[in-house]
């Protein structure tokens, strides 16, 4: 049996993180994961963080995960295991784990567990259902290996990854029917819902999902809308037809491994079901066994990175004798100021339950805005919810923006700092940052909106622009792009100045008009389009746009044409000419044409 | 292949070397590094096996090998999941019927 100092199971944020510290400080590290790759769930996440600038805010979450393994693999004192699924803890911290079909027994003086958590589950009629996925599951298949299990989503639950697989969804390029929430308000940050609600997927609160359709696999769903106990109100039911459903109802924690070492777990629903007991430093009830990340509670990456250094750090002086209590105190600290605001209270909630006291920090406020300068260029900042996240202040050249020392306050903007140059725009993890430039005498106002679509409007293309519900407002015309590296690119589109408040996303022009011809595949919209540029006449009307002219020689949509020619002209289709008919009637082989039939 | 995202704003998606499998005895085409359930899913096949008792079809449900749910035979081993399993070169996958026979 191999022995170490420590060993740290779960290679996600914290385990990494976890394991970085111990091996900087000298100690002798295993870390062991399931997969074959070490990074957790952090390689799925294609969304910029939130957070400090010094914690990877407006990092994308895969480039997070790259820059931890790369902490990792220069660390001599650390060894890795891939593909090694720990399955059990036994006496006197020994781990046992299995790779390539061997059973592997190792054994330590300190164990940091970062197993994470897993999607709740969500009993509703026909579940069980392939075509129904946890949220992450979506993720993994389309973010880790681009492979998209549906093509029309529905996902239930309004927290941040609901929110974050809507707007993942959309960027992959299908569709999301709606968002339903069982609660009368939207669980996730107002900027990830802002960031789905302006691309027009609805989210529907006090809503639930009845059962799932379908025989071998999902084929719709039914959602109703649901009373003040949850229960769904008869006659609410409606059908959507989608071919997958996406459920993020929250996580729960994967306490099996700390329980067979012996750490005691207690209910706490605020953190997410069953959690170790533990302390401000992440200490569990058994003395050598710590814990960090979702485990501990469900929260994000960002307070999961943070306990694991506490964790870690609390782990080097235990082993080593070293000082590091500033260090610890500091990150405590710091990982206060990360739950201060409204959005974690459950957390608060619970972490007051165990006992574990905050401490005293600055709180949060909502700064005032400053008058606005109308006609300058300059960024307009949509963040008016207290969430840890400070990415614009620290990005802004010009010291334009001021959140303070508590970075769930709100940020402001000083005007007559503001050069318009777009970095905050392209820093914003929320995309909840815009530019705006109003041009009263041509009574125009130039929008720049952060996109992270495709394709990528060009200069001169003629856009929808949408309002924050994703409802069409007035066109737009691009007047030009600027790409950034991080590839959340501006587009700058001119738009009437009546609508300069109003527009928050570009969308291209959605060409929805019925087929007229069904032979040569002509619309509405392009029929209407040649009348109203002058053709009035049928047989002219036929040779620009080929209606009536396929192989069933207008049968099907002669007299249609005819009504709209008349509708335009006002001409009353009896004095319409309708055109000459021709033989065949019918479609014939040419080789016909070649045998004579009468030639007996 | 169907079912894989051709372009993306933000992701690049390389896969590199290909790799030959077989469900059901059908030959399917895939990526190294891919699991046999994402490889599944990319041809359009969701449903991973037939529960024992009620013979329900089942199919991927966290795929980061907690559920169980998405259990195959794999080269002839029942329970296997398929989440966790990468695709190998000739591999014989089989969608699971029931609880699988051990010997």
């Amino acid at each position: 049996m191999k022995f170490y100092e420590a060993i740290v199971i779960g290679g996600g944020p914290a385990g990494m993180v976890g394991t970085a510290i111990l091996g900087q400080y000298g100690v002798k590290t295993l870390l062991l994961d399931e997969n074959d790759f070490i990074g957790g769930q952090l390689v799925k996440q294609t969304h910029k963080f939130f957070g400090d600038h010094t914690h990877y805010a407006s990092v994308r979450g895969f480039e997070i995960a790259q820059k931890l393994q790369d902490d990792i693999s220069s660390n001599s004192n650390v060894e890795v295991e891939n593909s090694a699924t720990v399955i059990g803890i036994y006496p006197n911290n020994m781990v046992v784990y299995t790779q390539n079909g061997k059973e592997h027994k190792v054994q330590c003086k300190k164990l940091l567990i970062a197993t994470g958590a897993m999607e709740k589950q969500l009993p509703f009629v026909n579940s069980d259902l392939p075509g129904v996925y946890g949220a992450g599951a979506v993720q993994t298949l389309m973010n880790e290996y681009g492979i998209m299990p549906g093509n029309r989503f529905l996902i239930i639950g309004s927290g941040n990854i609901g929110l974050i697989l809507a707007y993942q969804l959309i960027q992959a390029g299908v569709e999301v029917r709606a968002i339903v929430e069982a609660l009368g308000k939207i669980g996730g940050y107002a900027v990830h819902a802002n960031k789905v609600k302006r691309l027009g997927i609805p989210i529907l609160l006090n809503h639930t999902i009845v059962k799932a359709i379908g025989d071998e696999s999902v084929s719709g769903a039914v959602i109703a809308k649901i009373n003040d106990k949850f229960k769904p109100i008869p006659g609410t039911e409606r059908e959507l037809v989608v071919d997958t459903i996406a459920i993020s109802v929250g996580l729960t924690p994967l306490t099996e491994l700390p329980e067979q070492a012996g750490c005691k777990v207690e209910f706490v629903p605020e953190l997410g079901g069953y959690v170790p007991i533990r302390n401000e430093k992440m200490k569990t009830t058994n003395p050598d066994v710590f814990i960090a990340g979702d485990l501990a509670s469900i929260e994000e990456a960002t307070t999961a990175m943070i306990e694991g250094k506490i964790a870690s750090l609390e782990m080097v002086q235990e082993l080593t004798g070293k000082d590091v209590e500033k260090k610890i105190e500091d990150e405590i600290k710091t990982l206060a100021l990360f739950r201060s605001g409204p959005k974690s209270i459950k957390v608060r909630t619970g972490l007051e339950k165990m006992g574990i006291k905050a401490p005293v920090i600055s709180k949060p406020q909502i700064n005032e805005p400053k008058q606005d300068i109308v006609g300058k260029l300059r960024a307009v900042l949509e963040c008016d919810e207290e969430i840890p996240c400070n990415s614009c202040e620290a990005s802004c050249p010009f010291g334009a923006i001021y959140i303070g020392e508590n970075l769930n306050s709100t940020p402001v903007l000083n005007l007559d700092k503001c050069t318009g140059c777009g970095t905050c725009v392209n820093a914003c993890p929320g995309l909840a940052i815009f530019m705006l430039k109003e041009d009263k005498e041509n009574k125009t106002a130039l929008v720049g909106i952060p996109y992270e679509l495709l394709p990528l409007p060009a200069k001169g293309q003629k856009m929808w622009a949408m309002n924050k519900e994703g409802n069409y407002v007035c066109d737009a015309t691009v007047e030009r792009v600027t790409k950034y590296s991080s590839k959340t690119n501006i587009v700058y589109a001119k738009i009437p100045i009546e609508f300069s408040q109003s527009v928050r996303h570009f969308s291209f022009p959605k060409k929805e008009s019925p087929i007229i011809c069904r032979c040569e595949e002509v619309t509405l919209d392009e029929i209407e389009h040649a009348i109203d540029n002058g053709i009035t006449d049928f047989e002219e009307l036929k040779r620009l746009t080929r209606v009536t002219m396929g192989p069933c020689g207008g049968k099907n949509c002669k007299l249609v044409v005819l009504g709209i020619l008349s509708r335009k002209t006002g001409v009353p289709i009896s004095n319409l000419s309708h055109g000459t008919s021709r033989p065949p009637v019918k479609p014939v082989e040419f080789s016909t044409f070649l045998k004579d039939g009468d030639d007996k | 292949m169907e079912g894989r995202i051709k372009a993306h704003p933000i992701l690049e998606f390389k896969g590199e070397k290909r790799v030959k499998f077989y469900f059901e005895d059908r030959e399917i085409e895939a990526y190294e590094g891919e699991t046999v359930a994402a490889a599944l899913h990319a041809v359009g096949i969701r449903v991973l096996r037939h529960t024992p008792n009620l013979d329900r079809p089942a199919g991927l449900f966290c795929a980061i090998g907690k559920c169980s749910s998405c259990l195959m035979e794999i080269d002839g081993v029942p329970n296997v999941r398929s989440c966790m399993t990468k695709v190998k070169e000739g591999m014989r996958v089989r969608r699971q019927e029931g609880k699988g026979d051990v010997l």
